[in-house]
Order: C-alpha cells, then structure tokens, then sequence
C-alpha cells in the first residue's frame, strides 16, 4: 500500500447552496454557486481552480458547462456517474490527477435537484420511466426505491442478531438534536425515539419516515489542493491522511448471489483507510458515517468496527455519537436532518470541525470561538476535533472512506 | 423490441437482451431458468453473460423447480409506485432457491425477487410472511403475453431459522 500520499493534499475550500425543497432554479445555477463559495471559502480565484470533477445520476449539469459559469478553464476535467460514496472516491481521483500533473487544484461538486425533478425517493420520474434491464428483476414487483434496494441487508441483520426497528430510531435522536444547532438544516426540530416510533411506517421492518433521508435540492462543492499550495490560501488547510472507495463487496449489484447478506462494504474499506491514513479507531474524533437511512448508519458502524457485529444497537445508543460524545456522528445532521446531498455535505462538515469553525449559532462560530452548549440552538462544535472520517455509502456493496487530520 | 404493459408499468425487453429475454421467455412457457455455466457447471441466480467462479461466457439456461425458501423479505407498506398502492402492503421477498443452495461457498445462493401472493396472486397476508418459510414458484400470465414469475407459501417444513418481525 503507497502511503507516500499521506498529509500531501488537503480540503483548501468547501461551499454549498442553501438547502431547500423547491430551489426553483437549475443544477447549473446551483452548481456554479457551490463551487463560487468553496472558491470564495478558499480564496481561490478562476485561475486557480484547473481541474474539476463531478458525480451525478442523469440528474446533474456537466463541468463544460459550469466551467463557463465561472470563468474556469479546466486542465482536468471529468464527470462521473455516481452517487452514495462518491465524494470521498473523488477526492482521491482528484489527489491522482494533480499527482500526475494533469492539474493543481480540482473542484468537486454535486449538484441536484433531488426533490423538485429526480426526486431522489423513487417517485415521478424514476418510478414513470419503462423498466429495462437489471430493473426487471426488481420494479415489475414494485421494488424500486433506495430504502427498498438496501432493506433485505437490514432485514437479515435483524433475524441474525437480534436488532429492533426501535434501536435504529436512536441515531435520527442524536443527528436532530445536532441539527437543532445548525442553521442550515432543513429539518432542525428535535425528535424523540417515539416520534421515530410513531411516524408512518415506509418498509417494515427496517425504517418508518423518519428513519429515512431528506430529499433535497441543493449543490455542494470541495476543493483539493496540495498542502504546499494550500500555505498560503485563506483557510488553514485540513489533511487528507488516507482515502479508500468506491470498494465493493463480492458480486456488486448482485451481492445477494453471494453474501453475507448482513455485510457491507465498509468490511473491506475499513482496514484499507486505517492502514493508509496510519491512524486508529481511537484517534477519530468525529465521523460522518452516511445515514441515507438509519438502518444505513448501524449497518457501517459494526462493519468499520466502531463495535462488534451486531452490537450497533448498543453503539448507538451509548451516547458515543452524540455531540457531547466520545465521538460524535454527522454533528450537521447529516442526510436524515441537514440534508440529503450524496455524501458531501458530511465530508464539508468534518471539515469545518476540523478547521474548528462550524456554522452553528454561537456568535463568534466562524473565528473559532465556541460555548460548547450542546443544548438547542446553541453550539455545535466538536472540542478540539483533530481527526475526522467520513464513511460513505453507495449501496449494501459499495462504500469509501476519508480519513482527515486538522 | 418486444413491449408490456404490467400495473401500469412499461416494460421493454429488448431483442439484443442477452441477460433477461431467455428468463422471461421461460417464464411465459411456465419454467424458471437460471443460467448454468458450461465449463464449471455452476448455476448463477443473476443471468449474466459470464460465470462468476470461472469466467467462461459460454451458459445455458437451466430449469430448476421453483422450490426455495424466504431468505428475507420487505413489506411495502409505503410504495413509490403508483399503480401498487391498491396492493399495499405487500411483500418483496428474497427467496433462496433449492438448487445450490450454501454452493460453492457457504454464503452463496441462487436468490431472486419476487412477490409473496397467496393462491388469488394477491399479495400474501403479512403475517404469513417470515424468513425460512418453504415457498414454491407461481406464474403470474398478463394479457400481452407477459410472464411474471412469483412465489407463494408451500405446507412444507421450514428451513432454517424461522424470523418474522413482530407486527
């Protein structure tokens, strides 16, 4: 394994559009904003930024098109078709690139319209378009969205160690109590397990609504530099020490054939990302593990070995992920109470607690300055956060993994 | 390319479908298929064009009997789609079929989708529906022609552990 990469590139800049449901505009509108704030955030002018890289479902704008926008003129550029995991993949891709000499500094972004066109839940257009493909084994039995793809997984996983539906309703408690400190989120109100228990269920037995992810429209954007380049940009630059994905389980879209059905991808990228970024499970300070749904979290926390197998349901309620914890989890709120971003806004989280500057409400938040009051409506900021990682998810198969130090 | 229609669904399946024409044409005819592979002789539950333990692209479709057991499951209490909220809830289930079952590694099965339904082909009464139950293949013919392949609940001896979340 190289690790010749370690702390040689960073996160010089990060930047989103507002959350919303409803942006009334485009991915091109949103795309080109993104990336405008993480290039503000940076202090990076147009001729600074010579690579991009994008990710997307049929949903997004291409780089050709934004680079317009802002006044960029590429020497690298590439759109990806993604989702889930992705974020942190291209953040090695990006390290590769400017490795190789193909460019310097790289954009990441995503932009989607997630609940005003492609709704990200399956209805509209994904559930009205004909059925082709590895789809007909699936949507002619009414099997068609996220949280139905993943839920066998989570159903085994229930018959084999005994987790109930209600441990899960644990992890969208802590992620709302971090989101009630986060101005940005669409969803800030604190929840209590029985509201979990008592919203609509959406797939028995694996997740009610509230177990599920916010769709949203918004974009995201990071950018990757070399620490040398990054000394005199505006930020202090926070240090990518490992990155892994997307790795895959056996079998891939059809991890079924093989198994275990209860495993996950983070199996396999776990010891990877550790042994790259040279640190352990005790040096994380704070982790950003993908909660497209609840069922999704606890699945990657016993399988990055935050815990033993099938002792997520106690890791999660041991009050270890919530601000205030050993090791707080998704302190924006993550995917199930920030927003639902394909993973970025996860990763732009982690780093902002590295930089010690995270938007919550405290009045000096953005110089550094925090009460550390978890209570609503205050702080946010994790106490002298020096490690982060960030787990993503694409499906039960795939997932990455980015390990960052301050 | 031949075209469907199923619960307001539109279904195409192409001519130069190398992966799923053959598993439906079967179905039509009332046989479930999987895909052998002719060097190593493994099934695959997934018709792909090449076999996952040996590599070779050389296949045929193999009939086997539609028996297996409910491997996991989902209820639909909520769907997406439409022309399924009549049906709602239902099951998806995931059923490991008999044949090579725990083969070549331990974790391996041929398991596909489908409904769970009762004997009407309406969905199967969700406390009827648990891992380890014994269920055998039922064909669903649509007016055009089209063949979708389910299951239902067979009185036979479950296999394995017997779970079911609590209702």
């Amino acid at each position: 394994m190289n690790t010749s990469l370690r702390g040689k590139y960073c996160i010089a800049g990060v930047g989103e559009t507002e959350f919303s449901r409803g942006s009334g505009r485009t991915t091109r509108a949103m795309g080109a904003e993104a990336i405008r704030n993480a290039m503000n955030d940076a202090g990076l002018k147009p001729g600074d930024v010579d690579g991009m890289l994008s990710y997307h479902g049929g949903d997004s704008t291409p780089s050709t098109s934004i680079m317009y926008d802002l006044g960029l003129r590429p020497n690298f550029y590439m759109d990806c078709s993604g989702g889930g995991s992705s974020t942190e993949a291209l953040v090695g891709l990006a390290m590769g690139a400017i490795e190789a000499g193909m460019c310097d500094t790289v954009a990441i972004f995503r932009s989607m319209n997630g609940y005003s066109q492609m709704r990200i839940g399956g209805t509209g257009v994904r559930a009205a378009s004909p059925i082709t493909g590895i789809d007909l084994m699936k949507r002619p039995y009414g099997l068609i969205s996220a949280v139905q793809q993943f839920s066998f997984t989570f159903t085994r996983h229930m018959m084999e160690y005994g987790v109930k539906n209600e441990d899960l309703a644990h992890i969208k408690v802590a992620h709302s109590n971090h989101a009630s400190n986060n101005p940005k989120a669409l969803m800030k109100q604190r929840v209590t397990v029985e509201d979990v228990m008592n919203s609509r269920w959406i797939i028995r037995p694996v997740a009610h609504l509230l177990d599920c992810c916010l769709e949203t429209d918004n974009a995201t954007c990071v950018i990757v530099t070399s620490s040398e380049r990054a000394k005199d940009l505006k930020q202090k630059p926070v240090y990518i020490l490992g990155v892994q994905g997307r790795g895959t389980k056996p079998g891939g879209d059809f991890h079924y054939q093989h198994g275990p059905a209860s495993r996950v991808a983070g199996y396999y990228v776990g010891p990877r990302v550790f042994e790259l970024a040279g640190v352990t499970h005790d040096d994380v300070d704070v982790t950003g593990c993908y909660d497209a749904f609840t069922y999704t979290a606890l699945l990657q926390f016993e399988d990055y070995g935050w815990c033993e197998k099938g002792e997520g349901k106690d890791y999660v309620k041991s009050g270890t992920i919530n601000l205030g914890g050993r090791r707080p989890n998704n302190t924006s709120g993550g995917h199930l109470c920030e927003a639902y971003t394909h993973g970025m806004n996860m990763v732009i989280e982690n780093v902002r607690q590295l930089r010690g500057t995270v938007d919550d409400y405290c009045p000096q938040a953005l110089e550094g300055i925090h009460t550390y009051d978890y209570s609503e409506g205050h702080c946010r900021q994790v106490r002298n956060a020096e490690v982060s990682m960030n787990m993503g998810w694409g499906t039960p198969a795939v997932g990455s993994s980015l390990i960052m130090r301050r | 390319m031949p075209s469907y229609e199923y619960r307001g669904q539109q279904i195409n399946i192409s001519d130069a479908d190398t992966e799923y024409k053959g598993y439906f044409e079967a179905a039509a005819e009332h046989r479930l298929v999987v895909k052998k592979c002719l060097d190593c002789g493994l099934l695959r539950g997934e018709p792909g064009p090449g076999c996952p333990w040996c590599t070779s692209l050389q296949w045929e479709w193999n009939q086997v009997s539609g028996k297996g057991t409910i491997y996991s499951y989902q209820i639909v209490a909520h769907t997406v789609v439409p022309s399924f909220r009549d049906w709602a809830p239902f099951a998806i289930v995931l059923v490991e079929l008999d044949e090579q079952s725990g083969q070549p590694d331990q974790y391996d099965g041929l398991r596909i989708t489908a409904n769970l339904v009762d004997e009407n082909m309406e969905p199967e009464k969700e406390e009827n529906v648990a891992i380890g139950k014994r269920v055998e293949v039922a064909f669903l013919d649509g007016e055009d022609g089209f063949t979708l392949p389910q299951f239902r609940l067979i009185d036979e001896p479950p296999k394995g552990t017997v779970w079911q979340h609590q209702i």
